[in-house]
C-alpha cells in the first residue's frame, strides 16, 4: 500500500477505519479495567479518541457523545500552541473549559504520537470524569458556584505531566494536596495515562505496518467519504429554518422562571449543510451552569446527529457540513474567564441538544427526536463521607438510576439513556457493587408505571430510587433539572414523567428537597430520588396495539392508561379487545 | 470406543474413535421433534458400517459425548418454560434495567430490549441482607404463602430465585427455595448462588432466569436420551459438551442447562485449530462451521481459543446476558438449508429462515418447496445428486430447478442458473459479514489469516468466501464436516473449582492462603478421582483473580506452585502482578496494595490417546476420471474435474475448476484457484483473485 498515491480501495478503507476504532476501543478497555473510582470502572463516564496531527477528530468509538465531538480538536491545538516542540514520552493534562475541555471535572490526558523521525502524526486523547477535582464543596458539579474561584477546582490549561514517560512530580503533588481521596485520584490518573500509552503503542504499530503516509491518505479519504455521507443525509431532509426552545428549571443565579434556551436550526438540503445558531441566548450566569465552547458546540452536534441517519460517521469530515454560531460571553457560547462552567456537560447542554433535535422533528416527520429527560437527580449525584467499615474517606459519583430515553421516528426509546449528551453509554450501578464500595443501601429502584412519554414511539418511564447511608451519615450533591420542565414529546407525542427529590425522615414522612444542593443525610434518613423519563414521538393513538399490549404486561402502562391515552382496550386476560380498540380510536 | 455426537439444526454428526485410535464419521438427519432419535439413527449407521448389531456396538463404548443446540434454540424461539423470578423487595426491575450500556449511541432504529421474564411474573419478597451478609429484614416464611398462591395461579412451570447478597449469605435463598419446592412440588427451582456465585445482581438474575426456564425442557431431553441409550445397550458414561468448551457428566448439567447454551459450537474453534495445525503457518485462524441452519465463526489467534466473560444470547446489550464465561463463537442464520426469497421491492435475501431437516431443501423431496442454498448448489452442478452423503440420499434435481425458477428466477427475471449463482453469492456475503465482525472490526486482517472450513456445507462456497476476504489459504480437514464432534474427541474433561477469599498482598497470611489452596486441591482431586477416573493424564493448575485496591475488574494470574513456600514467593507474586498489569495496560502502581478476590483450581483430565494426528477410515472409494458441467459466474458452464478425496491425497498442486467429493462433503474449487490434498485428506486451497464481475 505504501509509496503509490492511488486511492485506497473500499476494503482497505474498511479495514483501516476499523483499525482506528479498534485502537480507541482498546484505550477505553484499559481505562475501564484499571480505573479506581466507580464513576470510571463501574459507570464508564469516560471517552477515548484519536485526532490527526492537524487536530481533526478521526474516531471516538464507544465514547460519550458530549465528551468528544468537539473539544479533542481544540485541546490538541492548544497543546501544540503551548508546547511547539513535542517529544516522545510527553503527556499533557487539560481540564480547562477556557482551553478546549468540556468542564473541570473531565481531566484529559493528551499524548502526541511521533513516528521514528520524530514527526508528530496523531494525538491520542483520554478523558475521564473524576470522582473529585478539588472543588470548594464535595462534588464535581458545583451548580451554585458564582465563578471559577468559588468553584475551586484546580485548572490545568494544557500542563505537561509526563516527560520521557515519567510523571512530573510537581504536578502530581499539587493534585495530591488539593483533590479529595488522593490515592483514588492517582489511580484514575494512572488509568488515563495507561489508556493513552496503549493508544500510542497501538498507533505506532499501525504506522509501522501500513506506513504513516498510507495512514494519512486513509484519513483524508475517510474524511471525504464522511463528508459525502453527511451531505447526502442532510439532502434527504426538506430545506427550512426552525426555531425551538427548551427551558431549564430555575436554579440559584437564574431568573425565577428558569432559563429558556433558543436554538435556530437551518437546513440547506440542496447544499447538504446545516447551521445551528445559539447566539440568541442570555449572557453567562453567576452560577456553574455555563457551557464551555466544547460543550456548546458538541451539544448542538449531538442534537444534529440524533436527528439524521446513524450511518454518517462522526468525525471531522462530516463536521465540515455543520456550522454552529456562538457568541462570546453567552450562557451557551464561548465562556469568558472567570465564568464557571462546572456543570457544562449536562444541564444547559442538554437543553441545547434537546431543542436542536425537537427543531428537526418539527421540520420533518421522520427526523429529529423527542426530548431526553434532564439530570442530575440525587440517585446520580456525588456521595461522600467516611466509610465506617474502614474508617477511610470516600467520594464518588453514583449512577443508581437513570431512564431518560426519548422516542425516535423509527423506534421506542433506549430506556437507560442517562441524559441526551451521554447517549446511553454509561453503565447503571449494580446495587451490590454500589453497596460494597460505598456505605449505602439501595432500598428500592423501579420504573414508575404510567410516566412514559406517550407516543407512537415511547419515551422512557421515570425511575424511582430510594437509598440512604448504612450505619453512618453521608453527603449527597446533585443538580436536578426537569422537576418543572418535563421532557417534551414531539409531533403529537406527550411529555415524559418529571424529576423530583425528597428526604425520607426516620418516621417515613417525605420532605421536599431543593433542586440544586448538597444535602447532609443522617444515619436513619434516606433520599427518594425520581429521575425524569423521556418524551414520546408521534401521536399515541397511532401506536401499534400489539406494542401497547406488551407495555401493559411489562407494567409500564396501566390498562386504564392504555385505553385513555392510546385507545387500546386490553382485557383482564391481557389480550387486545380489537372491537373496543377500533371504536375507541375511531372516536379519538 | 468413544462416541462424539453433535446435534445441529439439520444434521446429527457422529464421530467414533475406535480402539485402534482411528476415527469414522457418520451423519444422520436431525429429527427436530425428537432429537434423540436422530442420535440413535447416527449410531445405527456407525454400527452397520462396523458390521455389528447396535446393542453390541454400543456396549463396547466407554463414553458418549454429546453437544446439542436444543437449549439455545429454545431461548431464541421463546420456547421455554413459563418462568417466574423472585427478587428482593424493591428490585423487581432488575431484568428490565440491566446494567445500562449500549453500542452505537446514535442508532435510534433499535428499541430497548424487553426483560427475559415479563414484569407481571417478577415477584418481590420482603427480605434484605447487606454486603457483609448481615440480615437487615428477616425473611418471614408466612409471607411466602401468598407468593406460592400467585405462582400457582399464574401456572408457572419453573422458578428462578435471585436475592441481593445471596452470594455472601445464602440463608434466605435457601429457605425460600425450600418453601417454594414444598409449595409447588415438581416445579424446578434455580437458586442464583448455586448457579453462579458472582456479585452484580443483573448478571446473576439473568443467568438464573435463563437456567430455570430451560430446566423442564432440557431435563426431559437429557433424561430421555440417556434412558434410550441405556435401553439399547450403552453402559458407558454420558458426557455433555458445555459452553466453556469442556464436558461434564450428564447428571451434573441437568439442573444447570444454561451451561449447554453453546454446547457443540463451543468445540469447533479448538477442534478446528487442532486439526489443521500441521498444515498452516498462519497465526490467525478463522474457524467457520457451516451447518444447515447457522454459520458459526470464531477467531483462534496463536492457538488460543477465544473466551468471553460477557456472553450474550443475541447481540450485546440487546440480547440477554448468560453471565457465564464461555467460548466466543459468533453465529449468523446462514447455512445449506437457508431459504432464498425475494421481497416486495424485488430484493433477493437468503435466510435467516432455514428449511432445516424437515421438510428440508426442495431437492430432498420431503415436501420442501422453498429454494435453499443446497438447491442452488445442485442447480449449479456442484453437488452430485447420486452421491449425496456417500450416495445414501438421492437428490431431486428437477425439484431444485423448479424451486429456484419459481421463487427466485421468475420474480427477478433471471435464468435459473443466474438465480442459483445469485443465491450462493448472497449466502457468501452474509457469511463474509459475520467474519468481518470478528476480524476487521477487531483490527485483524483476514488477508493474513487462514480460513478453516468446517461443516457439511462448507465446501460449496468456502472458496468464494476466502476470495472475498482475501485469505491466502482455505483449509478443510477431513473431519471438517463434523467439526464440533471432532473437537469433542480432542478435548479434555475439566472442572474449575473456586474459592472466594479476600486478602491483600500487604497483609498476606501464608498459612491461611495455603489452607485455601489445599481445600481447592482437595476438591480438584475429588473431581479427578470421580469424573476423571478413566483419564489418560491429569493435571491441576492454580490461578488467582487479583486487582489493585479499588479496581473492580480483576486480572488472572497463574500461581507457579500449589503452595506458597515462603515470603519470597509472595514478593514474586507482587512483582508478577505489577508486570502483568503493565503488560496489559501500560502502567503499574507500585504504591498500591493488591487485592486477591478469587482462588481457582482447574483440574484437567485427558480422556483421549490421540495426539492430534488422526487416522480417518473412509470406506467409500469412487472411480476417478469423471467430470461434471458446473456453472461459475463469469465463465458459464465449464467442465470441472470430479475427484474423490481419498484418491488424490498425494500433496500435488492441482488447478481448478474441480469438485472434490467425499461421503460427507463436496469441495468446490473455482477456475481461478489451486489446491492440493495432504496425505491425511486435508484439502488446502489457494484462492485465486476474485473474478471482477
Amino acid at each position: 500500500m505504501e509509496s503509490n498515491h492511488t486511492l485506497l480501495n473500499g476494503a482497505d478503507l474498511a479495514i483501516l477505519h476499523h483499525r482506528f476504532e479498534g485502537v480507541a476501543r482498546k484505550m477505553a478497555n484499559t481505562l475501564m479495567r484499571t480505573g479506581r473510582s466507580g464513576v470510571l470502572n463501574r459507570a464508564r463516564d469516560f471517552s477515548c479518541c484519536i485526532v490527526t496531527a492537524g487536530c481533526e477528530l478521526i474516531t471516538a468509538a464507544e465514547s460519550l457523545p458530549i465528551h468528544v465531538l468537539s473539544g479533542p480538536d481544540h485541546m490538541a491545538r492548544v497543546m501544540k500552541q503551548f508546547h511547539p516542540e513535542l517529544r516522545r514520552g510527553d503527556a499533557f493534562l487539560n481540564n480547562s473549559p477556557y482551553h478546549g475541555c468540556s468542564h473541570a471535572a473531565d481531566h484529559t490526558i493528551l499524548v502526541p504520537v511521533l513516528d521514528s523521525d520524530s514527526v508528530h502524526r496523531y494525538t491520542v486523547v483520554a478523558k475521564a470524569h473524576q470522582a473529585d477535582v478539588g472543588n470548594s464543596v464535595p462534588t464535581t458539579y458545583h451548580g451554585s458556584a458564582a465563578d471559577v474561584y468559588e468553584e475551586g477546582a484546580l485548572i490545568f490549561p494544557s500542563v505537561q505531566v509526563q516527560r520521557e514517560f515519567r510523571d512530573i512530580d510537581d504536578i502530581i503533588r499539587m493534585c495530591r494536596v488539593r483533590i479529595r481521596v488522593p490515592d483514588q485520584w492517582y489511580g484514575d490518573y494512572l488509568a488515563m495515562i495507561g489508556a493513552a500509552r496503549i493508544g500510542e503503542r497501538e498507533l505506532a504499530a499501525l504506522g509501522e505496518e501500513f506506513g504513516w503516509d498510507s495512514l494519512a491518505r486513509f484519513c483524508d479519504q475517510w474524511f471525504d467519504y464522511s463528508e459525502r455521507q453527511m451531505a447526502d443525509a442532510l439532502g434527504r431532509l426538506p430545506a427550512g429554518s426552525v426555531t425551538a426552545t427548551s427551558v431549564h428549571d430555575p436554579f440559584p443565579g437564574m431568573p425565577a422562571a428558569g432559563v429558556a434556551i433558543t436554538v435556530r436550526v437551518t437546513v440547506d438540503s440542496t447544499g447538504g449543510r446545516v447551521e445551528v445558531d445559539l447566539r440568541d441566548n442570555p449572557d453567562a450566569m453567576r452560577n456553574g451552569l455555563n457551557l464551555s465552547q466544547a460543550c456548546a458546540e458538541t451539544s448542538a452536534m449531538v442534537g444534529i446527529f440524533n436527528s439524521i441517519t446513524h450511518n454518517v460517521p462522526r468525525n471531522a469530515g462530516a463536521f465540515r457540513r455543520i456550522s454552529i454560531l456562538l457568541r462570546e460571553g453567552c450562557v451557551c457560547g464561548i465562556p469568558r474567564h472567570p465564568s464557571s462552567c462546572s456543570v457544562a456537560t449536562t444541564n444547559i447542554a442538554d437543553r441545547v441538544a434537546n431543542a436542536t433535535q425537537c427543531a428537526f422533528a418539527e421540520l420533518h416527520d421522520g427526523a429529529g427526536m423527542a426530548e431526553v429527560g434532564a439530570v442530575i437527580s440525587p440517585a446520580c449525584g456525588v456521595v461522600s463521607g467516611v466509610d465506617p467499615r474502614t474508617g477511610a474517606a470516600y467520594i464518588n459519583q453514583v449512577f443508581l438510576g437513570m431512564t431518560g430515553g426519548a422516542g425516535a421516528p423509527e423506534s421506542d426509546c433506549w430506556t437507560t439513556t442517562a441524559h441526551v449528551g451521554n447517549g446511553g453509554m454509561c453503565f447503571l450501578d449494580s446495587v451490590e457493587l454500589a453497596e460494597v464500595y460505598q456505605p449505602l443501601i439501595v432500598y428500592d429502584r423501579h420504573v414508575i408505571m404510567d410516566t412514559e412519554g406517550a407516543g407512537r414511539h415511547l419515551g422512557a418511564n421515570a425511575i424511582f430510587v430510594e437509598f440512604g447511608p448504612h450505619r453512618t451519615a453521608m453527603t449527597v450533591a446533585y443538580v436536578s433539572d426537569g422537576v418543572i420542565n418535563r421532557p417534551k414529546g414531539v409531533r403529537g407525542g406527550l411529555s415524559g414523567g418529571a424529576a423530583g427529590q425528597y428526604l425520607r425522615k426516620p418516621d417515613g414522612t417525605l420532605v421536599p428537597l431543593p433542586a440544586c444542593a448538597q444535602i447532609a443525610i443522617a444515619q436513619d434518613e434516606r433520599v427518594v430520588s425520581i429521575g425524569a423519563g423521556g418524551g414520546g414521538y408521534g401521536p399515541p393513538m397511532a401506536r401499534e396495539p400489539k406494542a401497547v399490549k406488551s407495555d401493559v404486561s411489562d407494567m409500564r402502562i396501566s390498562r386504564h392508561r392504555a385505553l385513555e391515552v392510546y385507545g387500546v382496550a386490553i382485557g383482564t386476560d391481557g389480550e387486545i379487545d380489537h372491537v373496543a380498540t377500533s371504536l375507541r380510536r375511531l372516536h379519538a | 470406543m468413544r462416541f462424539a455426537c453433535d446435534t445441529g439444526g439439520t444434521f446429527t454428526d457422529l464421530v467414533v474413535e475406535h480402539d485402534d485410535g482411528s476415527w469414522t464419521m457418520h451423519k444422520a438427519p436431525t429429527v427436530p421433534e425428537d432429537p434423540s432419535s436422530g442420535v440413535l439413527d447416527a449410531l445405527g449407521l456407525a454400527a452397520t458400517q462396523a458390521g455389528m448389531e447396535l446393542g453390541a456396538f454400543l456396549a463396547a463404548g466407554e463414553s458418549f459425548i454429546h453437544g446439542t443446540t436444543h437449549a439455545l434454540n429454545a431461548v431464541l424461539t421463546g420456547n421455554t418454560a413459563r418462568t417466574a423470578l423472585l427478587t428482593t423487595q424493591g428490585h423487581r426491575d432488575v431484568l428490565y434495567l440491566r446494567e445500562g450500556g449500549r453500542v452505537d449511541p446514535f442508532n435510534h432504529t433499535v428499541g430497548y430490549p424487553r426483560p427475559y421474564i415479563e414484569r407481571a411474573l417478577t415477584l418481590e419478597v420482603a427480605e434484605r441482607i447487606d454486603a457483609d451478609g448481615v440480615v437487615l429484614i428477616p425473611l418471614d416464611g408466612a409471607t411466602v404463602g401468598p407468593i406460592i398462591e400467585q405462582l400457582r395461579a399464574s401456572r408457572v412451570e419453573a422458578v428462578a430465585i435471585c436475592l441481593l447478597w445471596s452470594i455472601v449469605n445464602p440463608a434466605h435463598e435457601q429457605l425460600l427455595g425450600k418453601l417454594i419446592r414444598e409449595g409447588l412440588p415438581g416445579v424446578p427451582v434455580t437458586l442464583s448462588h448455586e448457579l453462579i456465585p458472582i456479585a452484580r445482581e443483573y448478571r446473576r438474575a439473568s443467568a438464573t432466569a435463563i437456567n430455570a426456564s430451560l430446566v423442564p425442557l432440557m431435563g426431559k431431553y437429557l433424561g430421555g436420551l440417556t434412558a434410550r441409550l441405556r435401553a439399547v445397550g450403552f453402559c458407558g458414561r454420558v458426557l455433555m459438551l458445555t459452553s466453556q468448551g469442556g464436558m461434564q457428566d450428564v447428571d451434573d448439567v441437568a439442573i444447570f442447562p444454561i451451561r449447554l447454551i453453546n454446547s457443540g459450537p463451543s468445540m469447533a474453534p479448538g477442534g478446528g485449530s487442532a486439526l489443521v495445525r500441521s498444515h498452516t503457518l498462519a497465526h490467525d485462524l478463522i474457524v467457520a462451521d457451516t451447518g444447515g441452519t447457522t454459520y458459526d465463526v470464531s477467531l483462534v489467534r496463536n492457538g488460543v481459543v477465544p473466551f468471553t466473560r460477557e456472553s450474550w444470547i443475541g447481540a450485546p446489550y440487546r440480547g440477554h446476558m448468560s453471565g457465564l464465561p464461555s467460548v466466543d463463537v459468533k453465529s449468523v442464520g446462514a447455512g445449506g438449508g437457508s431459504i432464498a426469497w425475494v421481497d416486495a421491492g424485488g430484493v433477493l435475501h437468503v435466510g435467516p429462515r432455514s428449511a432445516g431437516a424437515v421438510p428440508g431443501p426442495a431437492c430432498y423431496a420431503r415436501g420442501g418447496t422453498a429454494a435453499t442454498v443446497t438447491d442452488a448448489a445442485l442447480v449449479l452442478g456442484y453437488i452430485d445428486p447420486e452421491f449425496f452423503l456417500g450416495g445414501r440420499m438421492k437428490l431431486d434435481v428437477t425439484a431444485a430447478q423448479e424451486s429456484v425458477q419459481r421463487t427466485v428466477a421468475a420474480p427477478l427475471r433471471f435464468t435459473t442458473e443466474e438465480a442459483a449463482a445469485a443465491i450462493l453469492a448472497i449466502a457468501t456475503e452474509n457469511m463474509v459479514q459475520v467474519i468481518e465482525e470478528i476480524t476487521v472490526n477487531r483490527g485483524v486482517d483476514p488477508s493474513k489469516s487462514a480460513l478453516v472450513g468446517g461443516g457439511g456445507a462448507a465446501g460449496l462456497n468456502s472458496i468464494f468466501i476466502a476470495q472475498r476476504l482475501g485469505c491466502p489459504e482455505l483449509i478443510i480437514p477431513p473431519a471438517g464436516s463434523v467439526l464440533s464432534a471432532a473437537g469433542a474427541l480432542l478435548s479434555d474433561l475439566s472442572s474449575e473449582v473456586r474459592a472466594t477469599w479476600f486478602v491483600t498482598l500487604r497483609h498476606f497470611d501464608i498459612a491461611q492462603a495455603n489452607l485455601v489452596l489445599a481445600v481447592l486441591e482437595d476438591r480438584a482431586n475429588t473431581f479427578i478421582e470421580g469424573a476423571g477416573r478413566f483419564a489418560v493424564a491429569t493435571s491441576i493448575d492454580f490461578r488467582i483473580e487479583a486487582r489493585y485496591r479499588n479496581q473492580v475488574w480483576e486480572i488472572d494470574l497463574p500461581l507457579e506452585a500449589a503452595r506458597f513456600a515462603d515470603a519470597q514467593a509472595v514478593t514474586q507474586l507482587v512483582q508478577a502482578f505489577h508486570e502483568e498489569h503493565r503488560r496489559l495496560f501500560a502502567v503499574c502502581d507500585l504504591e498500591s496494595d493488591i487485592e486477591i478476590i478469587g482462588w481457582i483450581a482447574t483440574a484437567r483430565c485427558r480422556l483421549h490417546r490421540s495426539q492430534g494426528q488422526i487416522e480417518m477410515r473412509s470406506p467409500e472409494v469412487r472411480g476417478g476420471g469423471t467430470s461434471r458441467r458446473a456453472y461459475f459466474k463469469g465463465y458459464g458452464r465449464v467442465d470441472a474435474a470430479v475427484l474423490p478425496l481419498n484418491g488424490i491425497s498425494d500433496g500435488e498442486l492441482r488447478l481448478g475448476p474441480a469438485i472434490v467429493e467425499s461421503a460427507f462433503t463436496t469441495i468446490v474449487i473455482d477456475p481461478q484457484s489451486k489446491f492440493r490434498v495432504a496425505r491425511d485428506g486435508t484439502v488446502i486451497a489457494y484462492p485465486g483473485r476474485r473474478f471482477a464481475a
